[in-house]
C-alpha cells in the first residue's frame, strides 16, 4: 500500500499539471477536445487523490485530518472536486487552468516536503484527541479550497484574452469559506478551551487565521457595497488566499506556537 | 448637537468598523512575527479591540432598525434569513468581545502543583465564591506502544468541608468543571528521590526538585540533581527517548569551590560515586501534577456568542441571493 501511495502520489501530480495545461492551451486556440481531455484528467487526478486518502485512513485508522501532509492533502483534494462540482452548474470553466495550476503547485509541495511522510503513522498526541478535531479541520479544509478556487477566478479576470467570470461567483465562494473559516475558528476556540484552558491564546496560528478572516470580512463588506473598483476586490481575493497559505506554511515554519503538529 | 451626530455617525459607521479590523490585522500581522506571545497585551492593541467592540455595537443598533424593516415587509424569504443572519453574526461577535473584556476585568486564572496526596484549598488560589478542596490521588501518564504518551491523568477528589463531594478524572481534553472553577491538566514534572549520608552523619533520603543541589557528608563535594531521564540513552544526550521510564537515569553534576569537576547519569538504585567513600544513590522519582485552575464568568457569554456567529453566517451564507438584484 505504501508504495501504491508513492506511485499514486506522482500520478495525481502529472494528471493535475497535464490538465492545468491542456486547459489553458485548449482555451487559447479554442479547442474543446483539450478541454475534454483535460477535464478528463482531473477527474482521473481527483478520483487517484481520493484513493490516497483512503489508504491513508485504512493506515492510520483515523481521518486524514492530524498534521501537515493530511492536511495538505485533503484541502488540495477538496480544491479539485468543489471545481469539478460547481462547473457543472455555474460558467466558470475559464477559470479551469489556474485552478488546475493552483491544485497540481499544492500536491507538488506533498511531493517536495514531505513524501517520505505519506506512509508514516503515529500515535495522535494527547490534545488531539478529540472529537473537535475532525469538524476544526474539515471546515477549514473546505474553507481553504474555497478561497484557492476563488483566487484562481479572480486571478483569470486580470487576463482578458479569455472569457471572463462574473464576479458574484467569487463572492459566492468567499461567502461561503468565509463561514466555514467561521465555523472552524468557533470550534477551534471550542476545543482549545478544553484542550488548552483558554478559547484564545494569539498563538500565530490563531492570529493568522484571524488576518485571513478580517480580509475576506472586509471583502464581503466592501463587494457588496460596490465602493471600490472591481480589481481591488479581485487583488483582495488573491492576496486572502495567499494569508491562508501563509498560515498554512509560514507559521508552521516561521512562528512555532500551540499548533505546531499541523 | 451637529458635532455630537456627526461625531455618533463617525463612530458607529461600517466604514469605521472596517478601518479598525484592517488596523487589527495590521498590528496583529507585525505584532506577531516582532513581539510574538505578548503584542496582544501592548496597550493600543486592547483599545483597538475596545474601538471595534463600541463600534459594532452602535453599528448593529443602528442596523436593527433595518433589519426589522426587511422582517417585516414581504421580500421574499431568502432575503429575511440573510438579514437574520447578517444580524446574529454580528450580535455574536459582540458577545464574544464582550465576553473577552469581562475575562479581562474579572477572570482569574493559577497554577498549582500536586504531588500524590497533596490538598489545595482553591480559595486560596482564586477569589471564589464557593470554596473547596482539591486532592489529588493519583497523577500518571499512559503511553502508546512506541512509549509516546497516549495520556496525562490526575484522579482528583474534591471536598467541600471536609467531605467528598465528587471524584474525577482530568486529563488533556477533559478538565473538571466544579461551580464555575475549571481545572486543566497542563503539565507534569518529577522530584527525585535520593539517599546519601547527610552532614550530621545520619542516613537520609531527601526528595528534590530538577535543578536543587545536594550536600552529602565527608567531602566538600556538592552534587546538582540536574534532570531525570525516563528513558536514556547516551546517543541522545539530555533528551529522553521516550517519556516511558523504559531506561531511567539521573544526570547530575559535581562541584568543588563552584568548579565543575563532571557530568555524570546514574541508573536509579545504582550507587553513584561522589568522593572517595562518598555515594549518593538515586532511588526513584515522584510525579507531580501542574493543573491551571480558572474562573471566567464570560465564558457563557462567549459560548453563546459563539454560537450565535456560527449560526448566523451560516443562515446569512445559505441565503445569498443568487441573482443581483435581490442583493441587500
Amino acid at each position: 500500500m505504501e508504495t501504491l501511495m508513492d506511485i499514486f502520489i506522482y500520478v495525481v501530480l502529472f494528471c493535475y499539471f497535464a490538465s492545468a495545461l491542456l486547459y489553458w492551451g485548449g482555451g487559447k486556440f479554442h479547442n474543446s477536445m483539450a478541454a475534454k481531455a483535460a477535464l478528463g484528467l482531473a477527474i482521473l487526478g481527483c478520483i487517484l487523490h481520493l484513493a490516497i486518502l483512503v489508504m491513508r485512513t485504512a493506515l492510520t485508522g483515523v481521518l486524514p485530518l492530524t498534521n501537515g501532509l493530511e492536511f495538505l492533502l485533503s484541502f488540495s483534494w477538496v480544491t479539485v472536486l468543489l471545481y469539478l462540482l460547481m462547473q457543472t452548474r455555474y460558467p466558470i470553466q475559464p477559470a479551469a487552468g489556474a485552478v488546475m495550476l493552483i491544485s497540481a503547485l499544492l500536491v507538488s509541495l506533498v511531493v517536495i516536503l514531505m513524501r517520505d511522510q505519506l506512509s508514516a503513522v503515529a500515535p495522535l498526541m494527547p490534545a488531539l484527541k478529540s472529537p473537535w478535531l475532525t469538524v476544526h479541520v474539515i471546515t477549514a479544509a473546505v474553507a481553504y479550497a474555497a478561497f484557492a478556487l476563488a483566487a484562481g477566478l479572480a486571478a483569470v479576470q486580470f487576463f482578458p484574452a479569455g472569457q471572463s467570470i462574473k464576479d458574484d461567483y467569487i463572492y459566492l465562494l468567499v461567502g461561503g469559506g468565509f463561514a466555514l473559516l467561521s465555523l472552524s475558528i468557533v470550534l477551534g476556540a471550542v476545543w482549545a478551551e478544553q484542550a488548552w484552558g483558554r478559547y484564545w491564546s494569539w498563538d500565530p496560528k490563531e492570529t493568522w487565521a484571524l488576518i485571513t478572516w478580517i480580509i475576506y470580512a472586509i471583502y464581503l463588506h466592501v463587494y457588496r457595497s460596490r465602493d471600490w473598483p472591481a480589481n481591488t476586490t479581485r487583488w483582495m481575493v488573491i492576496i486572502g488566499f495567499g494569508l491562508v497559505l501563509f498560515t498554512f506554511f509560514g507559521v508552521n515554519y516561521l512562528l512555532p506556537g500551540l499548533h505546531s503538529y499541523a | 448637537m451637529q458635532g455630537f451626530n456627526r461625531f455618533y455617525s463617525l463612530v458607529s459607521s461600517m466604514k469605521t468598523g472596517l478601518f479598525l479590523l484592517f488596523l487589527i490585522g495590521v498590528t496583529a500581522a507585525v505584532g506577531s512575527s516582532v513581539l510574538p506571545g505578548s503584542f496582544y497585551q501592548i496597550p493600543v492593541f486592547k483599545l483597538l479591540l475596545l474601538l471595534l467592540l463600541i463600534n459594532m455595537i452602535l453599528c448593529t443598533f443602528n442596523r436593527i432598525k433595518l433589519t426589522f424593516r426587511v422582517l417585516l415587509k414581504r421580500f421574499g424569504r431568502r432575503v429575511w434569513y440573510r438579514q437574520l443572519g447578517i444580524f446574529t453574526l454580528h450580535l455574536g461577535i459582540i458577545l464574544v468581545l464582550v465576553g473577552g473584556l469581562i475575562y479581562s476585568v474579572s477572570g482569574q486564572n493559577d497554577r498549582i502543583h500536586l504531588l500524590a496526596g497533596d490538598r489545595v484549598d482553591i480559595a486560596k488560589v482564586l477569589d471564589i465564591r464557593h470554596p473547596f478542596t482539591l486532592q489529588l490521588d493519583e497523577f500518571r501518564i499512559e503511553f502508546n506502544e512506541d512509549g509516546s504518551p497516549s495520556q496525562y491523568i490526575s484522579e482528583v477528589t474534591v471536598l467541600e468541608n471536609g467531605q467528598v463531594t465528587d471524584q474525577i478524572a482530568i486529563s488533556v481534553n477533559h478538565p473538571l468543571n466544579y461551580q464555575g472553577v475549571k481545572a486543566y491538566q497542563t503539565s507534569f514534572g518529577y522530584l527525585v528521590k535520593a539517599a546519601y549520608i547527610a552532614e550530621n552523619g545520619e542516613n537520609k533520603e531527601g526528595r528534590f526538585f530538577e535543578g536543587e543541589w545536594l550536600d552529602p557528608d565527608g567531602t566538600n563535594r556538592r552534587v546538582r540533581i540536574y534532570k531525570y531521564i525516563p528513558n536514556f540513552n547516551p546517543a541522545y544526550g539530555m533528551r529522553s527517548v521516550t517519556l516511558r521510564p523504559d531506561n531511567p537515569h539521573i544526570v547530575f553534576s559535581v562541584y568543588e569551590n563552584d568548579k565543575l569537576l563532571g557530568i555524570g547519569a546514574a541508573k536509579l538504585n545504582e550507587p553513584a560515586q561522589i568522593d572517595e567513600n562518598v555515594y549518593v544513590t538515586f532511588t526513584g522519582v515522584e510525579p507531580y501534577t501542574i493543573l491551571e485552575v480558572k474562573s471566567d464568568p464570560g465564558l457563557p457569554l462567549v459560548l453563546i456568542g459563539g454560537c450565535a456567529l456560527m449560526l448566523g453566517v451560516c443562515l446569512a451564507m445559505l441565503a445569498t441571493p443568487r441573482r443581483k438584484k435581490n442583493m441587500v
